[in-house]
C-alpha cells in the first residue's frame, strides 16, 4: 500500500468536514417525502424524474426486447414459423416481419438507448455527483420527460395501428411511399428529439454553473465529462434529425421533391441528413455508458482511475470526431470516391479515443482491490464486449472490406455489440451500481452475478454467429434466407433465449429487492464521489448540508464496516 | 505485410469468407485477414489482462488497493501510437484496394443491372437483350427443396433450366462493367463471392466492375432493404468458361420464340420483366391489381389528384405500362415503376391479360377522364 491505513486516530483534531459526518437519515427520503400520484406526476425533483424515466425506459426495453424475441424466433427457420400466427397471406407475413425489425430498431434506439443513460440514470445521478440540489432547470427537465412520454405514445400508436415497415433508418424513397404509419413515427422521432435536446441543454448548464466549490473541470467525476460531451452532441446534432423528419413528412404529404427522385429529389441526400444526426447519435448512445464504466471500474477496484485526463479528453475527442464521420454509413451508396476515402480516414480517428479508454480502464484494475460485485462484472463485460464492438468497427472502416460487409449481418452484429453489448450492458451495470442509492435497498448479489453471466453468455451466443454469417454474405433485414445460413441463425436464436432468461432474472430480483431487500447503507461499494456522501435513498434536497467537493477517485480514506456493509469516511485528506 | 495476407488468402471458402471468385476477392480477403489478426491479437491481449487482473486482484470488501498510481505518460503514448500506426496501415490498404475497385478498365463487357421491387433485370449492351433475374422461380426451387419435393440434384437441374434464360451471365477472365440502376426504391447489387456491392439508387447510376476468375454459379442478393419482397430478391450469377460460350448463351437467351402465340409470350414477359412481383394472374391481391378478369373491366383511379373511370382496353393498359404514375388505381399505392417494354412485349402482355378472362362491361371507352 502506498499509504498507511487510516483509522480514527489519524484525525485527532476531529476536523472532519460535513461529508465525513456519519450519514444518517434525518428526514424522509425523496421517495417518501410526499405520497400522492400528483406529487410524482408534477414533481420537479430530478431523482423522481429520473426514476420515472427509468420505469418508462425499462418498459420500452421490455417491449423492444419482446419484439426482438419474435424476430429471433421467426429466424430460427428460413420457413415461415410464427408470422403465420399474425398474418394470413405470404405477403402479409413478410410485411409482418419487416414491421418487427423496424419497430424493434426504432424503439430501442429512440426510446431506450438514447434516453437510457443520460435521461434515466443521468437525471438521477448528475446533480448528486455535483453536490447540487437539482439540475439547473427543473421544470424543463419535467418537460423533457413528458416530451419523451408523448414520443412514446406516438410509437405505441404506430404499433397499434399496424406498425411501420421502413426500417428505423427511414430511407427514402421507400419511406416516402410505404403504406404504413410513417408520419406518426416521424412525429414521434421529432418530439423525442426535443426531449433529448432539452435534457442536453439542462445538463450543459448544470455542469457549467452548479459545480460545488473546489470542483474544477478536472476534478469532476468522469461520468460528468461523458455526460457533458454527450449533451453537446445532443444539442448540436438532434436539430438536424428534426428538420430531416419534417422534410420527409412534407415529402410524403406535399411531394416537395427533396428526397424522392420521382419528383426530382435525391434519396442519398436523405442518407446524408439522417446520418449527420444518427452517427453522433451512436456516440450519444455509447459515451455516457463509457462514463458509467469509468465509475464502475474505479469504485469497484478501489483504485484511482488511471489516465483521468486521457479518458476525459477522449470523450471530448469522440464528441468532436463524431460529427465528421457520418459518410462511413454510405460507402456503397454512390457518394464520390474522394468522399469515401476522406470519411474512411477520419473514421479511424474515432477508434483511437476508444482504444485509449479501454487501455486506461484495464490499467485501473491493475493492482486494485477488485470487488467482483454484479456492477463490476457488468463493467468488465462491457470492456470485453466493447473491445469486440470496436475492433469489428475497424473492418467496416476499411473501404474494401466494407464493400463486402456493408448491409450484411456483420454490421448487425457489430452495432449490437456497441449499442447493446456496450451501451445497454453499461446501463444495466450503472443501474446495479446506483440501485441502492435510488431505492435504498440492496439486491441479491448472488442472483445478480448469475444473471450477468447469463446475459453475457447469451449475448455472445446471439451475435458471434451473426458476424460469421455476415462475412459469409448473409444480407440484413431478410425475412427468409438461404439454407446454408440456417445453423448460424439457430445458434443466434438460442443465444437470445439465454439472454432473455438473464434479463427476466434481473427484473425478478430487482423487483424482489424493493419488497424484501436489505436496507442499503449510504456507501455500499466504497465510492467517494458525492452521491455516496448522502443517505440511501437521498433526502428531497439531496444533502442535509451543502457538501464540499471530494476527490472522487480517492478511496484511501474509506474503511469498510462489515456490520453495516458501509464504507465510512475516516479522514478527508 | 498485407500482400502476405493476400497470398495466404485461400482460394476456397473459409470459416469467415465465401469462396473468392473475382479479381477483388484476393485483395479484399487480404485486407480482411490483416484486420482480423490485428483484432485477434488485441482481443486476446485485452481479454487475458482482464481475466488475469480480475483473478489476481480480487479481494473481499474493505481491502485497499496495492497501488494508487494513476498515470504513466509512456504507457499512454505507447497505446496511442501503436493503434494509430495500425489504423493508418488499415486505412492505406483499404484506400489502395478501393481505388482499384472504382477504376474500371475501358474494354469491359457492358451490362446494365436494373433493380425493381422485387426483381432484377440485366440488359446486355452487345445485343440489347434484357434477361430477367427470375427471383420467383429460384424461390420456387428453394421452397421445393425445403418441402422435400426436390432433392439437391433435382434442384440443381431445375436451376440450370431456369438459368438457360435468366440470371446474370458473364464470361471468365474478362473485365465486366456493370451499371446499376433502380426503377423504384433503393436496392443494392451484391455478389458475396466477388466481394462487390453497390447501391442501386433511383435517378442515379452506379458502377461496379470485376473479373470473374472461376466458372460456376454464384448468389446475387439485394442488400438494401426494399420492402416486402426484399429477402426474395435474389438470383444467380453464371460465370462461363469462355467468351464464346457466353456469347452463344446470350444469343439464345436474349430472343423470344416468335413462333409462340402472343399470349404465351406475354406470360414470359410477365415473368421475365418482373410484372409477376406485383400483379397476380389468379385474382389474389398483391401490391398492384390482379390481371385476372381485368380486361374490359371498369377501372377507378386518381389522375392528377382527381378521380376518374375508364374501361381497361388496349389503350388503357398500354398507357398504364408506359406512364404508370398517370393514373393510380383506387385502393393501390402509387408504386409502379416504369418498366421499359418493347412494342412487341407490350402487345404480348395485352394479349396475355386478355387471355386471363375478359369483362364484357364496356367495349367502348366513354373517355370521360377527369
Amino acid at each position: 500500500m502506498s499509504q498507511p491505513p487510516m483509522d480514527a486516530q489519524s484525525d485527532p483534531q476531529g476536523l472532519a468536514p460535513p461529508v465525513s459526518a456519519p450519514v444518517e437519515a434525518t428526514g424522509p427520503s425523496y421517495l417518501t417525502v410526499t405520497k400522492t400520484i400528483s406529487s410524482w406526476a408534477f414533481t420537479l425533483d430530478h431523482k423522481r424524474i429520473g426514476v420515472m424515466y427509468l420505469i418508462g425506459v425499462l418498459l420500452m426495453f421490455l417491449l423492444g426486447g419482446l419484439i426482438a424475441m419474435l424476430i429471433r424466433t421467426e429466424l430460427f427457420s428460413p420457413l415461415a414459423l410464427i408470422t403465420p400466427l399474425f398474418a394470413d397471406t405470404v405477403e402479409a407475413q413478410a410485411d409482418m416481419y419487416n414491421k418487427w425489425f423496424t419497430t424493434h430498431g426504432a424503439i430501442m434506439v429512440f426510446l431506450v438507448i438514447i434516453p437510457g443513460v443520460p435521461a434515466a440514470l443521468g437525471n438521477f445521478v448528475l446533480p448528486l455527483l455535483l453536490g447540487a440540489k437539482d439540475v439547473a432547470f427543473p421544470k424543463l427537465n419535467l418537460g423533457s420527460f413528458y416530451l419523451w412520454v408523448t414520443g412514446a405514445v406516438f410509437f405505441l400508436y404506430v404499433l397499434l395501428t399496424g406498425g411501420l415497415d421502413t426500417g428505423w433508418t427511414f430511407y427514402t424513397p421507400y419511406s416516402a411511399e410505404s403504406g404504413t404509419a410513417v408520419i406518426p413515427a416521424l412525429m414521434g422521432v421529432f418530439i423525442l428529439g426535443f426531449s433529448s435536446i432539452f435534457t442536453g441543454l439542462n445538463f450543459i448548464v448544470t455542469i457549467h454553473k452548479m459545480r460545488p466549490p473546489g470542483m474544477t473541470w478536472f476534478k469532476m467525476p468522469l461520468f460528468l465529462w461523458a455526460t457533458y460531451a454527450t449533451a453537446v452532441m445532443q444539442v448540436l446534432a438532434t436539430p438536424v434529425i428534426g428538420i430531416t423528419v419534417l422534410l420527409l413528412i412534407l415529402e410524403r404529404t406535399l411531394g416537395i421533391g427533396i428526397f424522392d427522385p420521382r419528383n426530382g429529389g435525391d434519396p442519398v441526400l436523405f442518407q446524408h441528413f439522417f446520418w449527420f444526426y444518427s452517427h453522433p447519435a451512436v456516440y450519444i448512445m455509447i459515451v455516457p455508458p463509457m462514463g458509467i464504466v469509468s465509475e464502475l471500474i474505479a469504485v469497484h477496484s478501489h483504485k484511482r482511475i488511471f489516465g483521468y485526463t486521457y479518458i476525459a479528453f477522449s470523450s471530448v475527442a469522440i464528441a468532436i470526431f463524431s460529427f465528421l464521420v457520418w459518410g462511413h454509413h454510405m460507402f456503397t451508396s454512390g457518394q464520390s470516391t474522394t468522399m469515401n476515402i476522406i470519411f474512411s480516414g477520419i473514421t479511424f480517428s474515432v477508434g483511437l479515443p476508444s482504444a485509449i479508454k479501454i487501455f486506461n480502464w484495464i490499467a485501473t484494475m491493475y493492482k486494485g482491490a477488485i470487488s467482483l460485485n454484479t456492477a463490476m462484472l457488468y463493467g468488465i463485460s462491457f470492456i470485453f464486449l466493447f473491445t469486440i464492438g470496436g475492433l469489428t468497427g475497424l473492418f467496416l472502416a476499411v473501404l474494401t472490406i466494407d464493400t463486402h460487409l456493408h448491409d450484411t449481418y456483420f454490421v448487425v452484429a457489430h452495432f449490437h455489440y456497441v449499442m447493446m453489448g456496450s451501451g445497454l450492458i453499461a446501463f444495466i451495470g450503472g443501474l446495479h451500481h446506483w440501485w441502492p442509492k435510488m431505492t435504498g435497498k440492496m439486491f441479491s448479489e448472488y442472483w445478480g452475478r448469475i444473471a450477468c453471466g447469463l446475459v453475457f453468455v447469451g449475448f455472445n451466443l446471439t451475435f458471434i454467429p451473426q458476424f460469421v454469417m455476415g462475412s459469409l454474405g448473409m444480407p440484413r433485414r431478410y425475412y427468409t434466407y438461404a439454407d446454408k445460413f440456417e445453423g448460424y441463425h439457430q445458434l443466434s436464436t438460442m443465444g437470445s433465449y439465454v439472454m432473455a432468461v438473464g434479463f427476466f432474472l434481473i427484473a425478478y430480483y430487482l423487483i424482489q429487492s424493493l419488497v424484501s431487500g436489505k436496507k442499503a447503507p449510504p456507501n455500499p461499494w466504497g465510492g467517494n464521489s458525492l452521491e455516496w456522501h448522502t443517505t440511501s435513498p437521498p433526502p428531497l434536497l439531496n444533502f442535509d448540508e451543502v457538501p464540499v467537493a471530494t476527490d472522487p477517485y480517492d478511496y484511501e480514506n474509506l474503511e469498510y464496516d462489515p456490520a453495516t456493509g458501509n464504507y465510512e469516511t475516516t479522514k478527508v485528506g | 505485410m498485407n500482400s502476405l495476407f493476400t497470398m495466404l488468402a485461400q482460394s476456397k471458402p473459409t470459416f469467415w469468407l465465401p469462396k473468392p471468385v473475382s479479381n477483388f476477392a484476393g485483395p479484399v480477403d487480404g485486407d480482411f485477414y490483416f484486420v482480423y489478426w490485428v483484432s485477434m491479437f488485441f482481443l486476446v491481449l485485452i481479454t487475458a489482462l482482464l481475466v488475469y487482473f480480475m483473478w489476481k486482484f480480487r479481494t473481499p470488501p474493505g481491502a485497499h488497493a496495492q497501488s494508487q498510481t494513476d498515470h504513466h505518460l509512456m504507457l499512454e503514448v505507447v497505446w496511442t501510437v501503436i493503434p494509430l500506426i495500425l489504423s493508418l496501415m488499415m486505412f492505406w490498404y483499404g484506400y489502395r484496394g478501393y481505388v482499384a475497385m472504382q477504376t474500371a478498365p475501358s474494354d469491359g463487357i457492358s451490362i446494365i443491372a436494373e433493380a425493381q421491387k422485387w426483381a432484377w433485370n440485366f440488359s446486355y449492351a452487345s445485343n440489347g437483350a434484357v434477361i430477367p433475374g427470375m427471383s420467383d422461380d429460384f424461390n420456387d426451387v428453394r421452397e421445393k427443396v425445403r418441402s422435400g419435393e426436390f432433392t439437391a440434384d433435382e434442384a440443381a437441374a431445375a436451376e440450370d433450366k431456369i438459368l438457360e434464360k435468366a440470371g446474370l451471365h458473364v464470361p471468365m477472365g474478362v473485365p465486366i462493367d456493370i451499371t446499376v440502376m433502380a426503377a423504384d426504391v433503393l436496392h443494392a447489387f451484391y455478389i458475396p463471392a466477388f466481394r462487390v456491392k453497390k447501391d442501386c439508387v433511383p435517378g442515379r447510376t452506379g458502377k461496379v466492375w470485376f473479373i470473374a476468375n472461376e466458372a460456376g454459379i454464384y448468389d446475387l442478393y439485394c442488400a438494401e432493404y426494399c420492402g416486402q419482397g426484399h429477402s426474395k430478391m435474389h438470383t444467380k450469377v453464371v460465370v462461363h468458361e469462355t467468351v464464346e460460350e457466353y456469347e452463344k448463351w446470350l444469343e439464345i437467351a436474349g430472343s423470344y420464340d416468335e413462333t409462340l402465340p402472343f399470349d404465351q409470350n406475354g406470360a414470359i414477359v410477365w415473368k421475365r420483366r418482373g410484372c409477376i412481383s406485383c400483379h397476380s394472374v389468379d385474382g389474389s391481391k398483391k401490391v398492384g391489381p390482379s390481371w385476372k378478369d381485368m380486361f374490359g373491366s371498369m377501372r377507378k383511379f386518381t389522375a392528377i389528384g382527381r378521380p376518374g373511370e375508364l374501361v381497361a382496353d388496349e389503350a388503357y393498359i398500354e398507357d398504364s405500362i408506359r406512364y404508370p404514375m398517370n393514373r393510380i388505381a383506387d385502393g393501390y399505392p402509387p408504386q409502379m415503376p416504369v418498366v421499359k417494354l418493347t412494342e412487341k412485349e407490350i402487345l404480348w402482355v395485352i394479349e396475355y391479360i386478355k387471355s386471363l378472362g375478359q369483362n364484357s362491361g364496356g367495349a367502348q371507352n366513354p373517355r370521360k377522364e377527369n
